[in-house]
């Protein structure tokens, strides 16, 4: 606790002196990424043909990581009923995918939209550099969300002009 | 210009020594964001920016608006090729004077300081191209450092046990930079004024679902054999795409060299996956 309190003082007064980082501090993971990282929850896939998934399939090319998040959307409501993760990349990615799926499920569509990726770091305390694992799920909650949408006009599409057809 | 001399004093005091490699990148920065103005001296370069810093604080200020100045260049999509060699020290040894001392002067055998304008082609004698002999490499870099290495200077001076230290570490980082496909590659980017490493998200479904199941294949292969089989896939697919960044970066493409080199990433890290499985 008190090692991690001299990291983060660490990191907060590096970017003012002109001394480099101690060598004798080595990189903290907080206990939030650690639980994420030896407990995942919700890692797994859903059928990507099912209609009611939205599948978000992301990548940061500059450090080789892939994501790819799903939501299960309850048709009628909107409302996201399950979620689903897979990530290849740092333990910041993972645990920041994570997280991503717990706080997805349960909610609205529109406000999952919302997610900030400073609000997956802020809870994983993720150091500057690892600030774009963050991003990356933000991304990867919104091509969810947006595939899923895709989808829904799709089907729609079809269902109108099956109707259309059998009523002419 | 008058060439105004930094050394003696300010290598003994390490913040000024922070403030000269602080100044030595951005008269880098400077050089290649304005090459038709840059002074052919890094020294009088240096100099005229010191002389209006005077504390750390300041320069790292200097620093950060250089560097968002590069960085907007870069994004308005212009180009800029370094220096073909021309960036070599005008002013000589610093202990005898001679002309053409390059790294290491050859007539009173003493190491000079690193000049940031010389790139990794340059020390090893080598074109600034993309592809390389293989061997061009190793007997050069030895070449180097039984003239440079700190290890071989123990009776000279603080300085020049400095500047040891510096080449020989420039030259080290040279070699392991132009070794590796994937470094050369970003390197020679780099060098053109092409930053590839920005931290933005892709979403190419293509690319991406042929790397998720390349590494769900990997975590799932059982045994070595497999393994093997998936690496010399791998591989096969990086000397692909290391020829077409080759094809792309000469024809000026530069939009699908990136591609190419970000394709390479994902396959050198599902290398490093295997490698640690093995």
């Amino acid at each position: 606790m008190m090692l991690r309190q001299a990291a983060k003082k660490a990191l907060g007064t590096t970017s003012r002196q002109s001394t480099p980082w101690p060598v004798g501090i080595s990189r903290f993971y907080h206990e939030n990424v650690i639980d994420h990282y030896d407990n995942p929850r919700n890692v797994g896939s859903f059928d990507k043909n099912d209609p009611s998934v939205g599948t978000g399939l992301v990548g940061a090319p500059a450090c080789g990581d892939v994501m790819k998040l799903q939501i299960k959307v309850d048709e009628k409501t909107g409302q996201i009923v399950d979620a689903r993760f897979k990530t290849f990349g740092c333990g910041s990615a993972i645990a920041s995918s994570s997280v991503a799926t717990e706080w997805v499920k349960g909610k609205a569509m529109e406000d999952v939209l919302t997610i900030k990726n400073t609000e997956i770091a802020k809870h994983l305390s993720l150091p500057p550099v690892k600030l774009h694992c963050s991003m990356l799920a933000e991304d990867a909650i919104k091509a969810a969300v947006k595939d899923y949408k895709e989808k829904r006009v799709k089907t729609n599409g079809t269902a109108a002009a099956a109707g259309e057809t059998t009523q002419a | 210009y008058t060439t105004i001399s930094l050394e003696p004093k300010a290598s003994s005091d390490p913040v000024m020594k922070k403030t000269k490699t602080l100044v030595a990148s951005i008269s880098t920065l400077y050089r290649r964001t304005y090459p038709s103005t840059s002074p052919c001296n890094p020294l009088a370069t240096i100099a005229s920016i010191r002389s209006q810093t005077q504390l750390p604080r300041e320069s790292l200020q200097h620093y950060s608006s250089a560097e968002a100045l590069a960085r907007r260049l870069r994004c308005s999509g212009r180009v800029f090729s370094s220096d073909s060699g021309a960036g070599k020290r005008v002013s000589g040894c610093w202990n005898c004077g001679e002309k053409a001392a390059f790294l290491f002067c050859e007539s009173c055998r003493s190491i000079q300081p690193v000049d940031d304008s010389v790139d990794y082609f340059q020390i090893f004698g080598l074109e600034k191209k993309y592809e390389i002999e293989p061997g061009s490499l190793e007997g050069k870099y030895k070449d180097w450092q039984k003239k440079l290495h700190p290890d071989l200077v123990h009776n000279k001076s603080q300085k020049e046990r400095d500047y040891a230290a510096e080449q020989s570490a420039k030259v080290t980082e040279a070699c392991r930079t132009l070794t590796k496909r994937l470094s050369r590659a970003m390197y020679i980017m780099k060098l053109s004024g092409i930053n590839v490493n920005e931290e933005e998200t892709i979403t190419d479904p293509t690319l991406l679902m042929e790397i998720m199941e390349l590494r769900e294949a990997i975590s799932e292969a059982d045994g070595s054999e497999a393994l093997n089989q998936i690496q010399s896939q791998v591989q096969e697919k990086l000397k692909q795409w290391s020829d077409s960044f080759v094809e792309a970066f000469e024809s000026q493409r530069f939009d699908e060299a990136v591609k190419c080199i970000q394709r390479m990433t994902y396959y050198e890290r599902a290398c490093e996956e295997i490698v640690k499985k093995l």
